[in-house]
């Protein structure tokens, strides 16, 4: 219920509407609304912004006023749950499933030993196994109503969290303003709600290294999410790993690609299977040319 | 390796997996469609507050009462919401009658049975029991661009009196919402039927003190007070209203209102007595007042968000041509305490001057006037209200709150001397009260 | 009757309310992305209406004074 930060918004006119730009979610996050109408615009880009800071409000597991915290924080009691985090719960237990418990929203406690910046060290193989116990998703169990989490263990909604506000924000706005063509870009994860009408297409550039990447991607609608470790790596014994992490072993994924990019129709659908990209390591590609999406890999 | 069997495992099914994945976020992010048919679909945008009241007069009257209220809000501005009301008021309460050094016989207000004060008491009517059944539905919708209008219903029933009102307002949105201004007009039609009918204002109330030879006779001289058995008023409110957003933390309301009340206007159970030079009572009138009255209120309020708590300030003037003129001001400071709960300190003042017609008694040397009440509500006095609230958000997210509150009238002599024995007597009935409020939300 | 014993307190309150508009006036208003504050449910005018409706109630029964913040109405026999 208390106000903790500041949150502002800043709106410039661009060539085909307005832009509104905020931090949410450690990340700078833009929303562009095509209509020549400033009220119209600010009215999205606002329920854009409060989205996000609702979700990040709700989920971040750096503030110690909200659900993830009382369940990192539960030690091993049973912790009530409102039907959004309820709904979330069920949808990691469905990627945990579908990727054979690669994809774990338990495996966070991986970064006590594991530390992504330049000149941290190598974890001991001893302190890495540690942790082991504490990784598992099928070590909680849940209903509609609450939730039980093992002491010690952490539950992160970090990997699908930014994902999901994107997803929610666009729904917000299909919702309200169905005919306008509002592209919402939370850090990277990005979607476009509806095709724009002075134009065939947004252009979406791709922050990315690669040669034989378009400097920028075409979207009229969908979703575009990009995984990788361009900044966050590890050189150890002149190897280089990354920062996505196999809950199993609790190392880097070996000769994963250094970027993932997929694009599909939801925020949700394009970071989860790039995320599972990575964490196929050296078959990434083969993985994701399965897959009816399309997809840029960088290695 | 154990990777090398994981990713092994995860390619022999890798082609269901965008198909699944598609699956689980469309199930997490909930169709968008608007079904039709979702008004009664209690799990969507419907909202309940509910509360419960205990209030208790030392001495005297104390209620129970219940709210029920469900306002279903799909969308921002558009809103509708339905309260149903139930309360229980038991108890004595003051008829009027001003106290004497002996003991006291009055008539009950039905005509069946009597009701005493002892010596030196102020003669309390104890009869004192009603249960009132109220229901208000109210609608908010856009109504064109930066127009909201709002209309609704209400209706309340007690034993004897029943009300029925309508209400429309419109509200304007200026300056990018910072300003809004409101015109609302309400008219409310209600009939009083007491127990006992009405008693023709001024005449002298009947007291059975064995001068009758038979019941009857007695009955006969009690319904001879009686003029009807029901009458009724009608109020026409018009509310003008200007909020003000000030800066981020900062938001304030003004309001004029106007009410104008016509009809039946006394009440049927109070009366006024008649004393001699020497102060002792010779008669008990029923009481009369004008038959309209046309109220005005100046009303500004202002909340302010300070860094972990919020200040709510109100201040009222009120003025009739009855003569009645009043000032309530009203301050309450919500203290954070944490992230789910909050402590409210709440003080409310107010004070009236008495109506025109206010006497505490009448003498009898003199003629008795065309208006008389003794009803210490349109006398002089000052009411202070200290409260304390406490709120808490359970795990599921609804919202709680209890208050207590101490609630303490005290009169004013309007007079600047008294006959004979009420020199020593108490003549305006001071109250204190204490009510208990719970309050949830789901 | 004793009008007078109540002149000082009213013109006390005007005086408050004179400062706090005219200090008001300089920049009124906010942006809408200036809202979160006040879209606070605590900080609506009535911020618990349920609480309200009790009050009312109550000092429309106990005072001679009804309406302002709303409607004054009629509605119950109490006065």
């Amino acid at each position: 219920m208390s106000y903790k930060k500041q949150n502002q918004i800043e709106i410039t006119e661009q060539e085909h509407g307005f832009l509104g730009q905020f931090n949410a979610m450690a990340s700078p996050c833009d929303c562009l609304v095509e209509t020549d109408n400033l009220q119209q615009a600010k009215s999205i880009i606002e329920l854009v912004a409060n989205e996000a800071w609702r979700i990040e409000q709700k989920y971040s597991r750096y503030q110690d006023n909200n659900i993830c915290y009382a369940i990192n924080n539960s030690n091993g009691s049973r912790v009530a749950i409102d039907p959004e985090t309820f709904g979330l719960l069920q949808f990691a237990q469905q990627c945990y499933d579908i990727s054979d418990g690669m994809f774990d929203l338990t495996s966070g406690v991986l970064r006590r030993v594991w530390s992504f910046k330049p000149n941290a060290s190598f974890p001991s193989r001893e302190k890495v196994e540690q942790l082991l116990p504490l990784i598992g998703w099928n070590k909680i169990k849940f209903d509609k109503d609450s939730l039980i989490l093992q002491p010690e263990m952490e539950i992160d909604f970090g990997g699908i969290g930014k994902e999901y506000a994107v997803d929610k924000a666009a729904q917000l706005v299909i919702e309200q303003f169905p005919d306008i063509s509002v592209l919402i870009n939370f850090g990277g994860d990005l979607r476009v709600t509806h095709a724009p009408v002075k134009r065939p297409y947004w252009q979406v550039g791709v922050d990315s290294q690669l040669a034989q990447l378009e400097k920028s991607i075409r979207l009229s609608i969908g979703a575009i999410c990009t995984s990788g470790d361009t900044e966050r790596y590890l050189i150890h014994n002149g190897k280089r790993y990354g920062h996505i992490l196999n809950p199993t072993t609790g190392y880097p994924i070996k000769n994963a690609p250094h970027t993932v990019t997929v694009i599909a129709d939801h925020c949700l659908q394009a970071g989860l299977l790039a995320t599972l990209a990575m964490l196929h390591g050296p078959k990434a590609e083969s993985f994701l040319s399965d897959q009816s999406v399309k997809f840029y890999c960088q290695r | 390796m154990q990777l090398v069997n994981q990713s092994k495992r995860m390619s022999k099914k890798a082609k269901n997996v965008s198909t699944a994945i598609a699956a689980a976020s469309c199930a997490l992010l909930g169709s968008s469609a608007q079904a039709e048919g979702d008004f009664w679909d209690f799990s969507k945008d419907w909202k309940f507050d509910t509360g419960f009241l205990y209030y208790g007069e030392t001495d005297r009257v104390s209620a129970v009462e219940g709210v029920f209220s469900a306002t279903h809000e799909p969308e921002f501005n558009d809103k509708f919401n339905f309260k149903v009301v139930l309360d229980s008021l038991t108890g004595a309460s003051p008829s009027g009658a001003i106290a004497q050094p002996n003991s006291q016989t009055f008539t009950r207000p039905s005509g069946n049975g009597q009701y005493t004060a002892e010596a030196g008491e102020i003669p309390l009517d104890d009869t004192f029991r009603d249960t009132r059944l109220q229901m208000n539905a109210q609608w908010t919708k856009p109504a064109w661009e930066n127009v909201t209008s709002s209309y609704g219903v209400h209706f309340s029933k007690e034993y004897d009196y029943l009300s029925l009102a309508l209400n429309g307002s419109l509200a304007w949105d200026l300056n990018q919402k910072n300003s809004t201004f409101s015109a609302g007009l309400s008219y409310a039609s209600d009939t009083y039927e007491p127990v006992g009918g009405i008693p023709d204002p001024l005449s002298s109330m009947v007291i059975d003190l064995g001068q009758f030879p038979t019941d009857q006779d007695f009955q006969d001289a009690f319904d001879a007070t009686r003029i009807d058995s029901s009458d009724d008023r009608q109020t026409t409110d018009i509310l003008l209203g200007w909020t003000q957003v000030i800066n981020r933390s900062t938001i304030m309301q003004f309001n004029y209102s106007y009410s104008n009340v016509s009809g039946y206007l006394n009440d049927p159970f109070k009366v006024i007595s008649l004393v001699d030079n020497g102060g002792i009572a010779t008669d008990h009138i029923y009481e009369n007042r004008p038959d309209s009255r046309t109220k005005h209120s100046f009303y500004w309020q202002t909340k302010h968000h300070f860094d972990e708590s919020i200040m709510d300030v109100s201040v009222r003037y009120f003025t009739d041509d009855w003569g009645i003129k009043s000032q309530t001001v009203e301050y309450k400071h919500l203290f954070y305490i944490g992230d789910s709960s909050f402590i409210e300190p709440q003080f409310r003042y107010y004070s009236q001057t008495a109506a025109d017609f206010y006497q505490p008694y009448l003498l009898d040397s003199a003629a008795v006037p065309e208006f008389a009440s003794a009803d210490i509500r349109l006398g002089e006095f000052t009411g202070v209200t200290l409260g304390l609230k406490y709120g808490w958000k359970t795990n599921a997210g609804n919202e709680m709150a209890l208050r207590l509150s101490y609630y303490k009238q005290s009169a004013k002599d309007v007079l600047d001397s008294h006959p004979g024995v009420l020199n020593d007597l108490e003549i305006y009935p001071d109250m204190d009260a204490v009510f208990l409020q719970y309050t949830y939300s789901f | 009757m004793k009008l007078t014993k109540l002149k000082p307190l009213r013109v006390s309150i005007f005086w408050v309310l004179g400062v706090s508009v005219l200090t008001g006036c300089s920049s009124l208003g906010v942006e809408p992305w200036e809202r979160d504050l006040l879209a606070k449910p605590e900080m609506a005018l009535v911020s618990d209406p349920i609480e309200a409706g009790l009050d009312d109630h109550i000092y429309f029964s106990k005072e001679a004074t009804s309406g302002g913040r709303s409607f004054a109405g009629g509605g119950c026999g109490c006065n």
